[in-house]
């Protein structure tokens, strides 16, 4: 079994786009944080996280994701989650998350 | 520091043996020493110095090359010798650690224990396996006079050691909540201030939290963005799935929370559980709901406990035994 | 005989005068071959530190010759910059695995005394005796 995660920082005209692909666990997680957390603090700015090729999330990503909103709050950025796969997408629904968290549902992931 | 001294005479009998017979009993002899000698702390460096003494003992001749070389290959031994006392040292603190969390695991066990209520009509069954030795779910039964019954079920981001100092902060201020407060809803609310006050950013708790009341045999629930549970319609043999919405605790710090009833009949169960049933994962497959769903009907006809225990049994081989989540299943059936 | 006490370290090369110069003396005070190669080890350690994280410094010998027991001390000095957490680089166990080498919880372990004292306007000075037995 290959865990591992991939983030790739893309610059999007006033956004900054996070690229992920692979699993957000307790292993990864860690790696997430430190790419997320210092974009959010960033006043004003515009984060987007494209989950398209996480095929697997557990709870520990979904704490990175708490935290990074806990900071948009405080610093005055925003977060906004793309392309969310079935399964990482159903995380967010019963921890009823994607109540306080833009998840941007028109564009589907693909697995 | 050695505590024994490898024993020079033995070694020399043993090597001249060697060479005179190339016996096989010789070598399984030379094996037994090797064991002892690293039993003993002895390091590589100086079992090639007793090799050297044992060989210029036997053949005073020796050519100067071999004897040289012998030294060549006991100095590129020393770092060896070094890698095997740290592996010792690690290996006494690593026991020292395990038997340090124990106690903690035995300490949480206790601060934790619940008692399984026997409320009249009702059949209750539940188990909870952590997936390392401290566990970071939590269940919890209070009955009061009235009859009625409170469930709680919690499970804390991550497992180990933090989820299990988070959940005591759980146990503790549900306890100081006043004994009239049981409506499901307000008890999430205020654990989630509670929760959002003190822990850190990222660190979350889910949690369900019931009430049966035997009056009118109705449960009474809310849930904070926890794994639905499931309702059991027996007479029409079919599940349903626990909805209620809720923000997960420690998101944010004014999350309310919808409270849903539900009527009990006859028969029916209400299925609890953590996603370390629904998130189990088999090599590189992970478990469906559907699965879970189908493994709790084959049992869901047996008395509570054994159903519960069954399940867990199912899922563990599954696994291989070996858990990678904590593991909480609860199943309250209406016998009457 | 004539005892050449110290060994300047400044370059890599000056580690090997060091082993060198250590083994001599030890193969004098009658040490056995395995604690010889262990001493030249240790020396190792020292000087390598020094040339790593000081830039220079030295590696001095002393015979101690009390009337019960005979030894070799070593002692290593240097002006750099101090070691801030001495707990820290002496926590054993992580060093042969962390591909840094014995370190300095690998000098402790191959010697029979040792002792460090470290400042950051001093520098470091190391203090380590291998008793003949």
């Amino acid at each position: 079994m290959n865990i591992n995660l991939e983030v790739e920082v893309k610059k999007q005209e006033a956004s900054t786009v996070l690229v992920l692909s692979g699993e957000i666990d307790a292993y990864t997680a860690p790696k997430l944080k430190e790419s997320l957390l210092p974009l959010t603090r960033q006043p004003n700015a515009e984060v987007v996280v494209d989950l398209e090729h996480v095929n697997y999330m557990d709870s520990t990503g979904l704490g990175v994701f708490i935290s990074a909103l806990k900071s948009t709050n405080e610093c005055g950025s925003k977060l906004r989650l793309i392309h969310l796969q079935d399964r990482v997408h159903r995380l967010f629904k019963i921890t009823s998350l994607d109540n306080i968290i833009t998840i941007d549902t028109t564009v589907r992931g693909g697995n | 520091m050695e505590q024994m001294k490898l024993d020079l005479n033995n070694y020399r009998n043993l090597l001249k043996e060697y060479l005179l017979t190339k016996n096989e009993t010789v070598l399984y002899q030379a094996e037994q020493l090797s064991k002892m000698s690293v039993q003993h702390s002895i390091s590589p460096e100086e079992i090639i110095n007793v090799h050297i003494e044992a060989l210029k003992d036997l053949h005073p001749e020796l050519p100067q090359e071999v004897t040289d070389s012998l030294d060549f290959l006991l100095e590129a031994m020393i770092s060896y010798g070094l890698a095997l006392q740290e592996f010792q040292f690690l290996r006494q603190k690593q026991f020292e650690l395990e038997s340090e969390i124990s106690v903690a695991a035995r300490m949480q066990e206790t601060l934790l224990s619940t008692v399984h209520p026997s409320v009249k009509g009702l059949d209750i069954g539940a188990i909870s396996v952590p997936a390392n030795q401290m566990n970071g779910d939590y269940y919890h039964f209070v009955t009061d006079k009235d009859g009625s019954l409170g469930i709680a079920l919690a499970d804390v981001i991550g497992k180990g050691i933090p989820a299990a100092l988070a959940m005591s902060m759980i146990k503790y201020s549900m306890d100081s909540f006043p004994d009239n407060q049981r409506e499901p809803s307000l008890i999430l609310e205020n654990l989630n201030r509670v929760v959002e006050r003190n822990v850190d950013p990222s660190m979350f708790i889910t949690m369900f939290y019931g009430l049966y009341n035997p009056e009118d045999e109705t449960f009474s629930f809310a849930s904070a963005g926890h794994e639905p549970g499931f309702y059991y319609h027996a007479s029409e043999d079919r599940f349903e799935e626990i909805h209620a919405r809720g923000l997960v605790l420690g998101a944010t710090h004014n999350a309310t929370y919808q409270q849903c009833i539900q009527k009990i009949n006859k028969g029916d169960c209400i299925i609890l559980l953590t996603d370390g049933v629904t998130e189990c994962r088999v090599g590189d497959r992970f478990v469906e709901r559907e699965e879970v769903r189908q493994v709790i009907k084959d049992y869901i006809h047996l008395p509570a406990q054994n159903a519960v225990d069954k399940v867990y049994k199912y899922f563990e081989r599954l696994q291989e035994f070996h858990l990678r989540d904590d593991f909480t299943l609860i199943i309250i059936k209406k016998e009457v | 005989m004539d005892f050449k006490p110290c060994v300047t370290i400044r370059k890599e090369w000056d580690i090997v005068g060091a082993r060198q110069l250590g083994r001599k003396h030890a193969k004098e005070l009658g040490f056995g071959t395995v604690d010889q190669a262990r001493i030249a080890t240790a020396i190792s350690e020292l000087a390598r530190n020094i040339y790593l994280y000081a830039r220079t410094g030295t590696i001095c010998f002393e015979v101690i010759d009390e009337l019960d027991k005979k030894g070799l001390k070593i002692v290593a000095k240097d002006n750099g910059p101090g070691i801030r957490d001495i707990s820290q680089v002496m926590q054993d166990g992580y060093s042969t695995s962390g591909g840094l080498g014995a370190g300095l919880p690998g000098v402790k372990r191959l010697m029979d005394f040792f002792e460090i004292r470290s400042d950051s306007e001093k520098g470091t000075e190391i203090e380590a005796i291998k008793w003949l037995r």
